[in-house]
C-alpha cells in the first residue's frame, strides 16, 4: 500500500512531463523550443537543490557554480580530449559532485545562515577563477563548446530533438528525485532537516549526510551544466555567478522545495513568467523579487505547496487540522 | 560483574564555569540509577559529556569496557547507548510511524535484541499505535514524551539515559511512563535516569547518586541516600 502511495505521488508529474514532451506536435516557434530548453536544463539543477533545500533543508546560494563546474568540464574535455556529450556526462557529473565536496566540507561545518553565506562566497570564488584563467579557461569571453550530439547515430543538434532529449533528462531528475524521496536515504534527510541533535542521537552521522546530500545535488548540477553547455555552444563565467544562484534559489522557493511538482513548476514558472508577460529584465527583476516575498510569506510550501492545500481545502473543507499540522513544527522547534 | 558503564574523574569547565569536576559513577547491568541533584548541579552536563554532545574536559567513560570518551554522538548511540532529551524532541514535521522508522534504519548491525522488532511494535508499547499516521508536531505533550522514548527504544540500546522524563507529566501519564521504565531492565535495558522529582525517583529507582556543584556528595540504595544528612542540607534544604 505504501509503495502505492509513493507511486501515486510521481504519477502527475509524469503525465505533466508527458505533456510537455508532446508540445512540439503543435510547432511551437524556436524561440519557445529554446526558453524551454534553458527551463529544461534549470528543472534539472532544480530537483537537485530539492533534495539539498527541501529534504535536507540547507539553502545553496551558490547553486550554479556546481552548473558551471559541469559546464566547463564538458567544454574542457571537448576541447583538449576531444570528449563528446555522453562522455562529458559522467565525467563533469562527477567533477561537480567533487567540487560539491570540496566546498561541502569546510562549509557544513559552519550551521545554517553561514553555509549559505559560504556556498554563495564559493559560487563567487569560481566565478572570479574563470574570469582569471587565461587561456584555459577563456577568461571572460569563457569557451565555445562545439560539436554535435548524438544519439544512436542520429543527430541531437536540431532544436526539437535536443528539447524531446532535455525532457528525457528532466523526467530522469525528477524520478531519481523523487526515489530519493522515498527512499530511507530521504527519511534520513528529513530527520538532519527536522532536528539534527535528535538525528544524530538516533546515530545518523549528520554531517557526513549533510555533505552527501550537497554533493548529490552536484551531481544534478553537473548533468544540468553538460546540457546546458551543449545547448548555448558557448558559457561564460557570469553565467554562473551569484545572479544565476540566486534564481535557482527562487525558483525552487517559488515552486516548493519539498514536492515533487515543485521545481518543474519554478523552473518554468520563472522562464515563461517575462515571456507571458512581455517584462523587460529590469521588470522582471521586479516581479520576481515581489513574488519571493510573496511565497515566502504566504506559500511556505512554494506555489505548489499552495495550489494543494487550496484544493484540499476546497474538496475536503477542513483546513483547520492542515493548518495546525504546520504551525506545530515552528513551535516545537522553539 | 563489572559495570555497563563506568565513569571516571569525568570533568567539564565551560569557560571559568565547572560543570562537572571529577564524577565517578558506576552504572550496573541491568539497574535503574537514578541521578538527583538541584538545578545546575551538573545533571544535563554529565549526560551530554556522556553522550558525546559535548567533549569532556578530562577523564573517561568505558561502555562495557570500551572506551568511548568524546565520541561523536551519533557513534555513542551506534555503541549502544540510546538517550531521550529533557525537551521531548522528535521530527515535529514528520509522520509518528516514520519518526520511529528513522529511529530504527540507523543502528548498529547485530544491535541488542529486544522484543520490538517494528516500528509498530514499539508504538504499541508505548501506546501511541493509534496516532501512527499523525505529524508528530500535533501531538500532545505527554505522547511526545512516550515518542522520544520509543525514538531511543528503536536505535535497540543495552542503556538507556533519560533526561528528565516525565517533566511537564501530569501524574496520570507519569505514572503510565513509570510503569514503560520499570520493563525496561527486564528487557536487556539499563536505564539511568535524572530528575530532581524525588517522587519519581522513589518509584522508580532503588539507586541513586546525588550531584551538588559538579561532584557527586552520595551514592548509594534510595531510602539510605534520601536520609543521608548531607544530601537533605545541600539539595532538600534539610527537609523531607
Amino acid at each position: 500500500m505504501k509503495t502505492g502511495n509513493a507511486l501515486r505521488s510521481l504519477l502527475p508529474v509524469l503525465v505533466i512531463l508527458a505533456l510537455i514532451a508532446a508540445v512540439p506536435l503543435f510547432s511551437p516557434s524556436n524561440r519557445f523550443l529554446s526558453l524551454a530548453i534553458s527551463a529544461g536544463t534549470n528543472v534539472i539543477a532544480l530537483y537537485g537543490l530539492s533534495v539539498l533545500f527541501g529534504q535536507t533543508g540547507i539553502l545553496s546560494m551558490g547553486h550554479a557554480a556546481l552548473v558551471g563546474v559541469g559546464a566547463y568540464a564538458a567544454a574542457i574535455l571537448a576541447r583538449d580530449f576531444g570528449v563528446g556529450f555522453w562522455t562529458a556526462l559522467p565525467v563533469a557529473a562527477l567533477a561537480s559532485a567533487v567540487f560539491a565536496m570540496i566546498v561541502g566540507i569546510p562549509s557544513l561545518r559552519v550551521g545554517g545562515h553561514h553555509f549559505v553565506i559560504m556556498t554563495f562566497a564559493f559560487g563567487q570564488l569560481l566565478a572570479i577563477v574563470l574570469t582569471n584563467g587565461g587561456d584555459y579557461t577563456g577568461a571572460a569571453t569563457g569557451l565555445d563548446i562545439a560539436g554535435p550530439v548524438t544519439l544512436f547515430g542520429a543527430d541531437m543538434s536540431d532544436l526539437t530533438r535536443y528539447y524531446l532529449m532535455v525532457v528525457a533528462f528532466v523526467t530522469a531528475a525528477a524520478v531519481a528525485s523523487w526515489a530519493i524521496i522515498h527512499s530511507s536515504y530521504g527519511r534520513t534527510l528529513r530527520a538532519i532537516r527536522e532536528n539534527e541533535k535528535l538525528a544524530a542521537s538516533l546515530g545518523i552521522n549528520v554531517g557526513r549526510h549533510k555533505i552527501g546530500a550537497f554533493v548529490v545535488s552536484g551531481v544534478f548540477a553537473g548533468i544540468s551544466g553538460v546540457l546546458l553547455a551543449y545547448f548555448l555552444g558557448h558559457i561564460s563565467p557570469s553565467q554562473f555567478s551569484s545572479f544565476p544562484s540566486i534564481y535557482l534559489a527562487l525558483m525552487v522557493m517559488i515552486g516548493g522545495a519539498r514536492l515533487i511538482e515543485g521545481p518543474l513548476a519554478g523552473g518554468i514558472l520563472v522562464a515563461f513568467l517575462p515571456e507571458v508577460l512581455n517584462l523587460d529584465p529590469v521588470q522582471s527583476r521586479i516581479v520576481y523579487g515581489v513574488c519571493l516575498i510573496a511565497v515566502i510569506m504566504l506559500l511556505p510550501d512554494g506555489l505548489i505547496g499552495g495550489i494543494v492545500r487550496a484544493l484540499r481545502v476546497a474538496f475536503s473543507g477542513k483546513p483547520k487540522q492542515e493548518a495546525e499540522r504546520d504551525a506545530a513544527p515552528s513551535e516545537a522547534r522553539q | 560483574m563489572s559495570p555497563i558503564l563506568a565513569i571516571s574523574g569525568l570533568g567539564k569547565q565551560f569557560g571559568g564555569v565547572t560543570a562537572l569536576a571529577g564524577v565517578d559513577l558506576a552504572v550496573e547491568e541491568g539497574e535503574i540509577l537514578g541521578v538527583v541533584g538541584p538545578n545546575g548541579s551538573g545533571k544535563t552536563t554529565l549526560f551530554n559529556v556522556v553522550t558525546g554532545v559535548h567533549k569532556p574536559s578530562g577523564g573517561t567513560v568505558l561502555f562495557r569496557g570500551r572506551d568511548i570518551t568524546g565520541l561523536a554522538p551519533h557513534a555513542i548511540s551506534r555503541a549502544g547507548i540510546g538517550y531521550t532529551f529533557q525537551q521531548a524532541m522528535a521530527f515535529a514535521g514528520l509522520g509518528v510511524l516514520e519518526n520511529v522508522q528513522i529511529a530504527g534504519e540507523h543502528r548498529r548491525a547485530g544491535g541488542a535484541a529486544n522484543p520490538w522488532p517494528t516500528p509498530q511494535a514499539l508504538l504499541d508499547f508505548v501506546g501511541l499505535s493509534a496516532l501512527g499516521g499523525e505529524k508528530a508536531g500535533v501531538l500532545p505533550f505527554g505522547s511526545l514524551r512516550l515518542l522520544g522514548l520509543a525514538l531511543a527504544l528503536a536505535t535497540r540500546p543495552s542503556l538507556l539515559l533519560l533526561d528528565e522524563p516525565a517533566a511537564g507529566l501530569n501524574d496520570r501519564e507519569t505514572s503510565a511512563l513509570v510503569g514503560l521504565v520499570r520493563q525496561l531492565p527486564g528487557h536487556g535495558i539499563t536505564v539511568c535516569v535524572i530528575d530532581h522529582d524525588m517522587k519519581l525517583m522513589q518509584m522508580l529507582c532503588r539507586r541513586l547518586a546525588v550531584l551538588d556543584f559538579g561532584s557527586k556528595i552520595a551514592d548509594g540504595p534510595t531510602e539510605k541516600v534520601l536520609a543521608d544528612p548531607k544530601v537533605l542540607d545541600v539539595y532538600l534544604g534539610g527537609d523531607l
